[in-house]
């Protein structure tokens, strides 16, 4: 642990490498109904983040064979565009990591979306990363469930999402790229606002179990300010109704 | 009137409400969709998905002629289906028809009866939740509408919108982009018609001598009825689509 410090200062006089609290969120804002055509749509800032999100449906689904009787099929896609990073991510397209991504942000809203309802069919949710900074699972999640609440689709709860990690030998919430990066651990977590289910848990490197506990705490915190965030975009698409869109 | 904007999983009551577009765990029912509660607690959703219930009134527009019957595009996943056993008059391909749901099956599929054709015209998409604003408390909406473009309307559940085109089709659609930009917003009757008179005169163009409507009578899909309220009303609930999303 000394020797990865010793090579980037992580946290230098209590304070992290973008002048931030240990318990700060990076600037984040979301934008509802960019997207015309789409059911739903919403678009996210989260620091360096900036992911776009379509959702289509219930419609037909394809192929035909994989539909059920009993639910709708829920299908998402997350993709990191060729040019939303510096490094690693010279061509689009499905990779092991965002196979894994759209699995993972899918059994999120498995467990939210009343699927029941709508057999035979599919829900299609697109995420687009267009520029990456760290945290976009977590982004993706959070600005999935504001476009899934502009499609109308029925949900038992609204869910927000963010990364507690420890970086400079710290607990650190919503991670940069750097902290990511170079710091020791890196736990995203998707959390349900009402009833406080964790429905994304993943975790690179190590943590011990006080730390742990710590984190969960802190991703709770967290989620309450990024839903304060959802709610207020959603409110605010919903007041105005003199139809400005958003302006890219 | 005070009105707040919900999200989904949020609480609108004790026990058991039964309403489309809510969501009962046991003990509490909560909002399934973006919705809004007004002082006395009644829950209007802003976003929902179309879904079909016997007895609905649906525009919609033949896709495939086949031996059995005509399969209809109803803004849904599948479609609909009018037997020829049921019909007397040949439909032919990109015909408009206004008809009422017979059947709905467990998995969504949807028969038609009550046929009519509708003569030349246009088809648009409003959203199936804002309907019932679109035909306003007894139908009050769709008179202004159809005096001041001087043509008819014909509004299904379903959320499609026919229009004669003998109809001032330019300004008709700007009202029903304003209706639908403010579908949420009270005293919207008024503003329509103050806005139609700006645009017309203070003269209603009634339609010259009556429409030609082989044979259609005036009940089915205006809302003539008065079931179908407009948010800003009194009265309880469009009978609408649906049951709860609760628990079985």
């Amino acid at each position: 642990m000394a020797s990865s410090e010793s090579k980037v200062p992580l946290i230098i006089d209590g304070r992290r490498t973008d002048g931030r609290d240990m318990e700060d969120l990076r600037a984040l804002r979301v934008e509802v109904g960019v997207i015309p055509e789409a059911d739903g749509s919403a678009y996210i800032e989260w620091g360096g983040n900036k992911i776009v999100c379509g959702v289509y449906g219930p419609r037909e689904c394809i192929p035909r064979h994989g539909a059920s009787p009993y639910h709708a099929l829920i299908k998402c896609r997350y993709m990191m565009s060729p040019f939303a990073s510096l490094e690693e991510h010279s061509r689009s397209g499905p990779s092991r990591r965002s196979t894994e991504l759209s699995k993972v942000i899918r059994e999120v809203f498995e467990n939210l979306i009343i699927a029941e309802k709508f057999p035979n069919t599919q829900i299609d949710v697109y995420i687009d990363v267009l520029q990456a900074d760290g945290g976009t699972r977590t982004a993706s999640v959070t600005v999935a469930a504001v476009a899934l609440a502009n499609a109308g689709i029925p949900m038992k709860d609204m869910v927000s999402a963010v990364a507690v990690g420890k970086a400079g030998g710290m607990l650190a919430l919503d991670l940069n790229k750097i902290e990511d990066n170079f710091g020791q651990s890196d736990m995203p977590l998707a959390i349900s606002h009402r009833d406080k289910r964790l429905l994304l848990v993943q975790m690179d490197g190590l943590l011990t179990r006080e730390e742990v506990a710590t984190i969960l705490e802190m991703a709770e915190r967290g989620c309450d300010k990024v839903h304060e965030v959802q709610a207020d975009a959603l409110k605010r698409f919903y007041q105005k109704g003199e139809g400005e869109t958003f302006k890219w | 009137m005070e009105r707040r904007i919900i999200l989904p999983g949020e609480k609108i009551a004790e026990g058991r409400l039964s309403a489309p577009n809510t969501y009962y765990d046991g003990a509490v029912t909560y909002a399934a969709v973006i919705g809004m509660v007004d002082d006395e607690g009644r829950y209007i959703p802003l976003e929902n998905r179309y879904r079909p219930a016997v007895g609905d009134v649906v525009v919609g527009m033949v896709t495939d002629v086949r031996h059995a019957g005509y399969e209809v595009e109803l803004n849904l996943p599948h479609g609909g289906f009018i037997p020829t056993r049921d019909v007397r008059l040949t439909l032919q391909l990109g015909d408009f028809v206004i008809c009422r749901v017979k059947m709905v099956n467990e998995v969504g599929d949807v028969d038609l009866g009550e046929v009519r054709r509708l003569p030349k015209g246009k088809i648009i998409e409003f959203p199936s939740a804002k309907v019932p604003r679109l035909i306003g408390k007894k139908s009050s909406m769709i008179g202004l509408l159809k005096d001041y473009t001087g043509g008819d309307i014909m509004v299904g559940n379903n959320g499609y919108v026919w229009m004669s085109e003998k109809s001032d089709m330019p300004l008709l659609l700007k009202a029903i982009a304003m209706i639908e930009r403010k579908a949420h917003k009270s005293g919207l009757t008024d503003e329509i018609a103050n806005f139609l008179r700006s645009q017309v005169g203070d003269k209603p163009r009634t339609p010259a001598g009556g429409e030609p409507q082989e044979g259609m009578e005036p009940e089915v899909g205006q809302g003539e009825s008065g079931e179908e309220t407009g948010y800003g009303s009194g009265q309880s609930e469009s009978e609408s689509s649906g049951d709860n999303y609760g628990q079985q």
